[in-house]
């Protein structure tokens, strides 16, 4: 029988929300269970409300549930935000000596996860404590959560690994012996499963790594810290130098440098920070300096919802820096499709000499998902350096598909200049007005070679024919980019289940714009509604002037949190 | 008679005549060819400004940014390739006023490179507003009532940062400010050499004439090590401006930091020459691909 079902952990912020989720995701993963994973968190560290919603299945998932099964509260408020949410015959863990219910019903399952915790050894157990019961309540194997922890705390030592087992088989055993008939649904591992377990920001950082990066310079701002965090991480065993800038300013500028001296460089930012890179961005697209920048967007203006998430930074990115130049915009859709995106941007970056941007949001960045193990063999990183330079060497000669040969300082004997003003073919300052047109053009040039590269809408639902024929076209196509892939597709999987006709067009490469592409696959459609984290429908006005197709519908949310199939199905 | 300095630049120059930008480009040129250094082993940085043209009439490598930031790039060139001689040029207000955050930084981070401040007290670029250093009093057409905000003291600041190497220089001391800059280059760690420029178009306060009356060069019984004295030194201002080496000190470089960490150079010709079969131009190869099976095992840990 097939299963889903959803869990929240909730509570304040430092009560351990991510050790519960930890050990739950990791041992789901273990038995081959597909899990996807949301945190939804304030701006703080300490106190308000987070929490937390897992979703478990026998087959593959790609977002969040509204409602959820299993409630597990770590506080009094999170008892009175999330009870509605959990329907009869679903569960509500909490610790009856620290937290406050008004008639309890039937789904309330108390564990005092704190006293067991003390006799564990410690209070700061209860998160294990929490963990035992939960699986306990999923009838898994504890097997499992036991390697875990002996592996996570292996650097702790023993007797740090002793108490945690412990505490699992306290809370575990616990929930046995008082709830035992307390049936809940048919969870079978799947052992032969073989996933990963990855987070939005590790897919990125993973992909930037796998693509040869070699220098990273970012200022932390949340939520593109995990990205650079996890780079960071790896960087010794990489060889990659890895920079805290004092500002986004110096980041883009430590970057373009690395680069000139032949780096694959990179740098993470969000909002403001990206604003702040602005300059820089101009100084990459003159210099034609290859350069990966990843934008984790969070809602604006300014300092806006800081830990939330939205896609308002789409028309920014189409157009930052001031002054004309070309392009790469990435926005995956889901986070295997994000690591070969970094390593496809670190390619062409360096194949164009033209920035690429990678734009994903909060929600991508902290949603950990199930997915099946990368393929590393499908995309490489490739340098494009040039094997011969003609003497004189002119680094920015005038070249037929726009794109010069990039060699760096001590490839030979050969000098060259990169300047942020207009300049000659070797780099020096031009006011000359047929120079500047011919730089203009060559630069633009590169886009025909752009166009023809990696990241073609996908195209999801109903199954496409030959065009000229509509039949079997799916009436209704929902439009959309980044990081709504996985809530979309479900919602096309609902609808079909309901015997509409429907399908999704997720948009990862946003420019050079694939309008193609776009326009075949939206003909005759006869309903096109796009689905974005904004309020001005950045995608659908870029998809009107592109190829002149308006959307009949646009569903819009920029509450700062991610879409759920019950908000679209409610507005369609 | 023809010029044998391979750093030398043909070419046209766009300063105005008579500005001290022409003989800090001569010390430049001196410093280099008393390198044993090739023209393609050293890069000149630079954002925007009249100081800021200059790795456009040496020839060498360059890299001329943004306004204020050329220490970022700097750091971004150097750390990557640390064969390479890194030499920044800038001015007052490209690098104490719109880049000041990183000069700050750049210095804290101890980067192996040389700072070239062309410090002329005013924007000649945008001709003729107060910069950072210009002194309280000067009247310009954005200071209309005179400058009220006290000058910035960049040998003080760059002493209390701990910076391995402070000096200030004159421009028209062509020998002496390319003998700082040697000893700058040669410097490991961060080196700041101020040198003091008159901006014949629009400084009509801090002349030839005036600079000439007041500047004395420091003789040998000033000692730059001791950190107290140089902060005396660096506070004399006004009747007599000393120019020499103020400051030096020791402490741990970025390349050195490096190293400590493991992270290897990554650009190193001697080690990894690839001979691609042409005469024009043998190419040096970068090592730019990640170890697959390194990039492989990292599967594991999801």
């Amino acid at each position: 029988m097939s299963f889903d079902i959803s869990i929240k952990i909730a509570g304040q912020a430092g009560q351990g929300i991510q050790s519960i989720a930890e050990i739950l995701l990791k041992v789901l993963k273990l038995n081959g269970l597909h899990v996807f994973a949301y945190q939804d968190y304030m701006s703080r560290v300490r106190g308000g409300h987070n929490f937390m919603q897992v979703r478990i299945s026998d087959s593959p998932v790609y977002s969040i549930k509204e409602d959820c099964n299993i409630l597990v509260a770590l506080d009094t408020n999170s008892v009175d935000v999330h009870r509605n949410e959990v329907p009869k015959g679903g569960a509500i863990i909490y610790d009856p000596h620290s937290t406050m219910v008004d008639s309890p019903d039937n789904r309330f399952i108390p564990i005092p996860m704190n006293n067991l915790a003390k006799e564990a050894g410690s209070p700061v157990l209860s998160n294990t404590i929490s963990a035992g019961s939960i699986l306990a309540l999923l009838d898994i194997d504890k097997m499992d959560a036991e390697e875990f922890i002996k592996k996570q705390f292996a650097k702790k030592g023993e007797e740090v690994i002793g108490k945690n087992l412990k505490a699992l088989a306290k809370g575990y055993a616990y929930f046995l012996e008082n709830f035992r008939n307390w049936k809940f649904t048919d969870i079978k591992a799947q052992k032969k499963n073989k996933t990963i377990l990855i987070n939005g920001s590790e897919a990125v950082g993973f992909g930037a790594i796998a693509g040869g990066c070699q220098f990273i310079a970012a200022y932390p701002m949340s939520p593109s810290t995990g990205v650079f965090t996890y780079i960071t991480g790896k960087a010794k065993e990489f060889n990659i130098i890895s920079e805290q800038a004092e500002d986004e300013i110096a980041a883009i500028n430590m970057a373009l440098g690395a680069s000139f001296a032949g780096a694959r460089a990179m740098t993470t930012t969000s909002g403001g920070g990206l604003s702040l890179m602005a300059e820089g961005l101009s100084l990459a697209g003159v210099m034609e300096a290859p350069v990966v920048v990843v934008n984790a967007q969070r809602p604006g203006p300014a300092t806006g919802l800081a830990t939330r998430t939205g896609q308002e930074d789409l028309e920014y990115v189409l157009h930052i820096g001031h002054g004309e130049f070309p392009r790469f915009i990435f926005a995956p859709g889901h986070h295997e499709e994000a690591f070969f995106t970094t390593i496809h941007a670190f390619n062409l970056s360096d194949k164009y000499q033209v920035p690429a941007f990678i734009l994903i949001d909060q929600y991508f960045a902290d949603t950990y998902a199930t997915e099946k193990e990368f393929d590393l063999n499908k995309v490489k990183a490739i340098s494009y350096q040039p094997s011969v330079v003609s003497t004189p060497y002119l680094r920015y000669k005038i070249t037929k598909d726009g794109v010069s040969p990039r060699a760096y300082p001590m490839q030979g004997d050969f000098t060259f200049i990169a300047d942020s003003h207009e300049h000659t073919e070797n780099g020096h300052i031009t006011e000359d007005g047929e120079v500047r047109n011919k730089m203009v053009e060559k630069r633009f040039r590169k886009l025909k070679g752009m166009q023809k590269e990696f990241g073609k809408p996908t195209y999801y639902g109903d199954k496409l024919v030959p065009s000229g024929s509509e039949k079997g076209k799916a009436k209704t196509v929902f439009i959309t980019w980044g990081s709504n892939y996985g809530v979309v597709r479900e919602t096309v999987d609902c609808l079909k289940k309901q015997k509409r006709s429907v399908a999704m067009l997720h948009f990862n490469r946003i420019y050079p714009f694939p309008r193609k592409e776009a326009v075949s696959l939206l003909k005759g459609a006869k309903e096109i509604i796009t689905v974005e984290n904004n309020y001005q429908g950045q995608f659908g006005n870029i998809l009107k002037a592109e190829t002149g197709i308006e959307a009949d519908r646009k569903i819009l949310k920029y509450d700062g949190r991610p879409f759920t199939v019950e908000y679209i199905l409610k507005r369609i | 008679m023809e010029n044998t300095n391979p750093f030398h630049y043909e070419g046209e120059l766009s300063w105005c005549p008579g500005c001290g930008d022409f003989q800090i480009l001569k010390s430049v040129e001196k410093t280099l060819t008393s390198l044993n250094k090739k023209p393609s082993e050293v890069v000149l940085v630079s954002g925007i400004g009249q100081a800021a043209k200059l790795p456009h009439y040496i020839h060498a490598n360059g890299f001329n940014g943004l306004h204020g930031r050329a220490l970022p790039p700097a750091f971004g060139i150097k750390a990557f390739n640390r064969d390479l001689t890194v030499l920044v040029t800038t001015g007052d207000g490209d690098c104490y006023g719109e880049g000041g955050n990183h000069l700050i930084h750049a210095i804290r981070r101890n980067i192996d490179i040389t700072v070239i401040v062309h410090n002329n007290q005013v924007y000649g670029l945008t001709k003729g507003q107060a910069s950072p250093t210009s002194e309280v009093g000067m009247v310009t057409k954005t200071q209309p009532y005179g400058v009220v905000s006290l000058p910035f003291n960049p040998i003080a600041f760059a002493i209390a940062m701990d910076t391995p190497f402070v000096a200030r220089s004159y421009s028209k001391e062509i020998d002496f400010t390319a003998e700082l800059i040697r000893q700058g280059v040669e410097t490991k760690g961060f080196a700041l050499i101020d040198i003091l420029q008159p901006c014949v178009s629009f400084n009509k306060i801090n002349t030839y004439q005036w600079y000439s009356q007041r500047v004395y060069k420091l003789d040998n019984t000033y000692d730059p090590t001791n950190r107290v004295k140089a902060f005396e030194k660096s506070l004399e201002w006004g009747d007599k401006i000393p120019i020499g080496v103020i400051y030096r000190s020791q402490r741990q470089t970025y390349d050195e930091t490096l190293d400590r960490l493991g992270i290897k150079p990554q650009i190193n010709p001697a080690h990894n020459l690839i001979q691609r079969g042409s005469s024009q131009g043998v190419m040096c190869g970068v090592n730019t691909l990640p170890d697959l099976s390194k990039v492989k095992s990292l599967l594991s840990e999801f």
